[in-house]
């Protein structure tokens, strides 16, 4: 037999026993559950544990297991509460046979289901199926892991428990339905899941090549901006303002009655919540026949999910890997001119252009052009903003609501939309990959390098804190001009905050991020965690300052309040600053480790 | 007829309008040690990776062992073994753990993969490593438990993309050894790497890529007759070195640079 079996090699003993006997290995079979797909399930699950196992090892996986499972506490209470709360209105739609309204339901679990995951990291590391190609692994078995890894995402954790709420509102309220809710639940569960590992699956192979990248990055900024603007604008007109509650019912039914909100709702039974939501409702009404045909087009619907991302993962399996793909080759340059231009030097160009010194200018250029190819990041920065619109709408309910809205409204708006510049500050690095070495191998300090990535990161914050500023003011009403100078204050003084801390994070917590994917992302809870520790710190000094001074009457004492403090986090900033070279260095291994890891 | 280890037809890949590997046909016959050589970016890994099913060619076949091969011929599959480009270990196991891993995902017995893990930590010398996570190993140990893992499963076809990178004198010797043993026993070794040296004194067939074409393929006294008949008559006597072979070849050697570099010391 050919190979090594009964080597020997010189007398190394490699498989003396084995000579002219071959070894006993089992049966290939591309089946889900054959005898070579079992033992690899079995060798993937200890491949998984003893990773698990060996991350403890460090002190900072430790503080990783530490932090996961204070986060995991916080996801699972939010999981649990939401199955609570869905799983109560499930109750009382039930128990008072109002089955038209599961619809409402369904539609905020899946919405929940699909958005959640590039809202939130992972709770585990996430693994690449693509390094599982080189070893005899069948198309089944990989679909199948594919999708059981997708089951540890917290989408579909707290999809499956408010799958549960469900289940156990309407059983409750109605025992004889479990027999219908439990398999509708199900199929509705396997979609969802199916067709978040789908979308996912398509947009990092979209993603995946850098001039989609861009493409899809500028879309997704055309679309912040135009939901900023829109919206207000629709709100503005006053469509909020009018009436008392009885006339606002009588606007809702109104705006039920419409002929769009009826052919949406129309539209709406025939996709999966709309089918669930039918077929829970005509077997509540003891329909039996009619209940398996929304059902039936449910099962469609999951197997047309499976099939989407059956299709991707083929491509996935057979081979194609865009990733790899090399860069487009040069013309062949044959004049010299190329080697004969000028010796400029990027960082020199760059440095007549911004007028700063050449290595903070090449940076800076560097990670403006890193910036825009990097989804994540854009996504991290731009959601908050989106979201500022929902945070703002709970200011403005009431008769009159810009009057009544509460004194905090507007910087609270503006706090929350430098939430997501956490993923800047925090693992400025993050981006770097093995290109980390180059910032140890140059003759240039980490204090320059952190510098310019922090003021390239503020001047993005200031420019996210005016647009929040702006829709704030749009939605919430015109604040005065003491409010605006206090909020002014208090982001000089959160600004620095979160470039000391997330300077701190980035040299000890680091982790490598892929610009080209928003899911299977891998994370740092340790630096997720703390960070918004910290943010909730600062939020919470905020509001102390704020109140304080409002009690008292005397809001424009915010306003040299929160200047001392700017300065003295602006020192912290600056102290952070000039021992990053020191804290790089005794963190060269971590860094260069962590940042030059595979995919 | 002999039946080819590796066979290829009209191989070809391509990235967008780039064509990486070009119709490459060539044939391996088992018990070869075949360099497979080229200059950055010639199309080596790109060809590896498609003959070990990491990555599908946009058009031609591939036949090992005589059998259509593709990613999902899971009976080809464990009959080769490949050290691929980047490695693909896993760096929060130990050398133990990731071998034993390897061993089962190919379907080895429990029994029979721990003890070709103890076996092959033995022979690369790396069985006192056994408490280090892979990531903290040096790129050469990397390199040697990359072969291990390769070799783990006994497999007829090997595929080595750059295995002496970064392994020093002692440990490349013994691998060299080992690979030799290989062959002695009639395994196929595909090899690619740009230490010319070794290629020559390992290997009896090479070919060599160029731009995405296989410009040359034929055991190395041929290429060596070959090229030595071009030279001019002084020359096509001496005894050329697979440097020289490569460098007549791939057209490298009468290339100037474009221009001095006068600002370098």
């Amino acid at each position: 037999m050919a190979g090594i079996n009964g080597a020997g090699i010189n007398g190394s003993g490699i498989g003396d026993k084995s000579i002219d006997n071959p070894e006993p290995v089992l049966a290939a079979g591309g089946g889900l559950l054959s005898p070579l797909a079992r033992a690899q399930y079995g060798a993937l699950a200890y491949l998984r544990w003893r990773v698990f196992v060996n991350g403890l090892r460090s002190k900072l996986g430790v503080l990783e297991l530490g932090a996961r499972t204070i986060s995991f506490a916080i996801y699972a209470l939010m999981g649990i509460g939401l199955g609570v709360g869905v799983g109560a209105a499930a109750y009382m739609m039930a128990s008072r046979d109002q089955w038209q309204y599961f619809a409402i339901v369904f539609w905020v679990v899946c919405v929940i289901w699909q958005v959640l995951p590039i809202m939130l990291a992972s709770f585990g590391e996430q693994f690449d199926l693509g390094s599982l190609l080189r070893f005899p692994v069948g198309f089944r078995p990989f679909f199948l892991l594919s999708v059981v890894f997708g089951l540890s995402d917290l989408s579909t954790i707290i999809g499956g428990l408010c799958c549960l709420g469900v289940l156990v509102g309407t059983t409750a309220a109605q025992p004889r339905m479990f027999a219908w809710t439990a398999p509708i639940l199900v199929l509705f569960a396997a979609f969802n899941i199916l067709l978040v590992r789908a979308i996912f699956a398509w947009i990092d192979r979209w993603l995946s090549q850098r001039k989609t990248r861009e493409i899809l990055g500028a879309v997704f900024m055309v679309l912040v901006l135009s939901m900023q603007l829109t919206n207000p604008a629709f709100w503005q007109r006053g469509h909020r303002s009018q009436g008392s509650g009885a006339h606002q019912q009588y606007r809702i039914e109104q705006l039920l009655a419409s002929p769009w909100v009826k052919t949406a709702n129309e539209v709406q039974s025939f996709l999966p919540p709309g089918l669930a939501a039918v077929a829970l409702r005509q077997a509540a009404e003891n329909q039996v026949v009619l209940a398996l045909e929304p059902l039936g087009i449910l099962s469609i619907f999951v197997l047309g999910a499976g099939s989407v991302l059956g299709l991707r993962l083929r491509a996935e399996y057979r081979g194609e890997n865009l990733g790899a793909a090399p860069a487009r080759k040069k013309a062949a340059v044959n004049s010299g001119k190329a080697v004969a231009a000028p010796p400029k030097i990027a960082a020199i160009e760059a440095e007549g252009r911004l007028g700063i010194s050449g290595p903070i200018a090449a940076i800076i250029e560097k990670e403006i052009r890193g910036l825009f190819r990097s989804l994540p990041l854009l996504y991290a920065v731009g959601a908050p903003l989106v979201m500022v619109l929902v945070f703002s709408g709970v200011f403005i309910r009431g008769n009159s609501a810009r009057v009544q809205a509460p004194l905090l409204a507007f910087p609270l708006c503006v706090f929350f939309a430098q939430i997501g510049f956490r993923m800047l500050f925090s693992n400025n690095l993050g981006t770097e990959g093995p290109g980390i070495q180059l910032y140890f191998l140059s003759p240039t300090s980490m204090r320059t390098v952190l510098l310019a990535k922090n003021l390239l990161h503020s001047a993005v914050f200031a420019v996210s804190m005016v647009i929040a500023g702006l829709l704030a003011s749009l939605r919430l009403g015109q604040p005065d001009g003491v409010m605006v100078a206090a909020t002014v204050a208090f982001l000089l003084f959160v600004l620095p905050v979160n470039l000391a801390v997330g300077n701190i994070f980035s040299l000890t917590m680091p982790f490598r991020v892929n610009p080209g994917r928003i899911s299977r992302q891998r994370g740092s809870q340790a630096s997720a965690l703390f960070g918004l520790l910290f943010q909730a710190a600062t939020l919470g000094v905020g509001a102390v300052v704020f109140e304080v001074c409002s009690l008292g009457g005397k809001l424009w004492v915010a306003i040299p309040a929160f200047l001392i403090l700017a300065a003295i986090a602006t020192f912290v900033w600056l102290r952070v600053l000039g021992n990053s070279d020191q804290i790089a260095s005794e963190r060269k291994d971590l860094l260069i480790a962590t940042l030059m890891k595979a995919e | 007829m002999e039946i080819a280890a590796i066979q290829t037809h009209g191989l070809t890949r391509r990235f967008g309008e780039l064509t990486a590997v070009d119709d490459v046909t060539f044939s391996v016959a088992p018990g070869q040690f075949f360099g497979f050589l080229g200059p950055n970016g010639a199309g080596k890994s790109t060809t590896i990776k498609m003959l070990t099913g990491l990555l599908e060619p946009s058009a031609g076949t591939i036949e090992i062992l005589g059998k259509p091969f593709s990613a999902s011929a899971l009976d080809l599959k464990r009959q080769i073994g490949v050290v691929p480009e980047g490695m693909a270990l896993f760096g929060r196991l130990t050398a133990t753990e990731y071998l034993r891993f390897v061993g089962r995902m190919y379907g080895l017995d429990k029994e029979t993969a721990n003890r070709r893990t103890e076996e092959l930590l033995e022979f690369m010398q790396l069985a006192n490593e056994n408490k280090k996570l892979v990531t903290d190993f040096s790129h050469g140990m990397q390199k040697k438990l990359a072969l291990a893992a390769a070799v783990i499963h006994g497999p007829k076809v090997l595929f080595l993309d750059e295995p002496f990178e970064g392994v020093d004198a002692i440990a490349a010797g013994m691998l060299k050894t080992m690979l030799q043993g290989m062959i002695n026993r009639g395994a196929t070794i595909f090899l690619t790497t740009h230490v010319l040296e070794i290629v020559e004194r390992l290997c009896s067939h090479v070919a060599i890529i160029h731009q995405g074409r296989l410009v040359a393929n034929g055991a190395l006294e041929e290429l060596r007759a070959g090229v030595a008949s071009t030279l001019p008559g002084a020359q096509s006597g001496q005894r050329l070195t697979l440097e020289e072979i490569f460098l007549s070849i791939v057209g490298a050697g009468d290339q100037e640079p474009a221009q001095e570099l006068s600002w370098l010391a």
